[in-house]
């Protein structure tokens, strides 16, 4: 994932990438990255929690204009089933 | 031999979804292309005033589209262009490498096309290009080369001739 979104950013449209293997990308270094410790196949979390999604999104959108040093990786507060996030 | 060798991935991906300790012997086994450097492109519009494209390697595609290739040890480096205007319904998930069973319920998990068309709706987000991008990750060896020099230009090509201002990327 990292590599197609390096070759973006490369071509001047500005990325953010979800990660939830902090190895590769610091490996490959994507420009701009929010991690969570979250399993394989739920980058957004877990199914039908469309307040968790987009709890990730609001964090993504907020890397993608506060990051400032190229390769930035954002480590995400949120514990895997663990958080509340309907109000 | 190839649907053994499938049954046997299908059955890994599951176990280091459910034990994700044990996945850190192949994220180490795992050599990622050397990098050179880090690319940046400043942002320069509001995010209530731009047009954002999303690409996933989680292996999506609509379901009338050819499925990426599971028995190619390397992976598939080809990308399906999927509609804007798509209903989610009309996309299914083709990977091997991880459990896709909670997204193939609900795909926004790795595909979050419902939020982000819930964000332009209320206008915090500016508006969603045509077309979207879905690659399968686990891209190795010779694909790789053509991962890089192949299918992201076509992307960038498609996204510029789309005047995407931003790219949200997610894995599987």
């Amino acid at each position: 994932m990292g590599l197609v979104q390096r070759e973006i950013e490369k071509a001047g449209i500005p990325t953010i990438g979800i990660s939830i293997v902090r190895k590769y990308s610091e490996k490959v270094k994507p420009p701009r990255t929010v991690f969570l410790r979250w399993p394989f196949g739920h980058p957004l979390g877990e199914p039908f929690r469309p307040a968790q999604h987009r709890a990730v999104l609001e964090k993504a959108f907020d890397a993608l204009y506060t990051v400032d040093v190229p390769g930035t990786i954002v480590d995400l507060p949120f514990r895997w089933r663990r958080e509340k996030y309907e109000k | 031999m190839a649907s053994h060798s499938r049954f046997k991935n299908m059955l890994i991906a599951k176990i280091i979804t459910r034990f994700p300790s044990l996945a850190n012997r192949f994220i180490d086994a795992y050599q990622p292309w050397e990098t050179e450097g880090v690319p940046w492109t400043p942002v320069s519009k509001p995010l209530n005033q731009s047009v954002l494209s999303l690409v996933t390697t989680a292996g999506v595609h609509q379901k009338d589209q050819t499925p990426f290739n599971m028995n190619d040890p390397h992976g598939d480096p080809s990308f399906r262009r999927i509609d804007g205007r798509v209903s989610l319904d009309h996309l299914m998930i083709t990977h091997d490498y991880y459990d896709h069973a909670d997204a193939d319920r609900d795909m926004n998990i790795v595909f979050p096309l419902d939020r982000l068309r819930e964000m332009v709706d209320e206008g915090t987000l500016g508006g969603l290009a045509e077309t979207h991008y879905g690659f399968m990750g686990h891209i190795d060896g010779p694909h790789i080369v053509t991962l890089i020099n192949r299918s992201a230009p076509e992307v960038v090509q498609n996204l510029r001739k789309d005047r995407v201002d931003l790219v949200l990327l997610t894995p599987g």
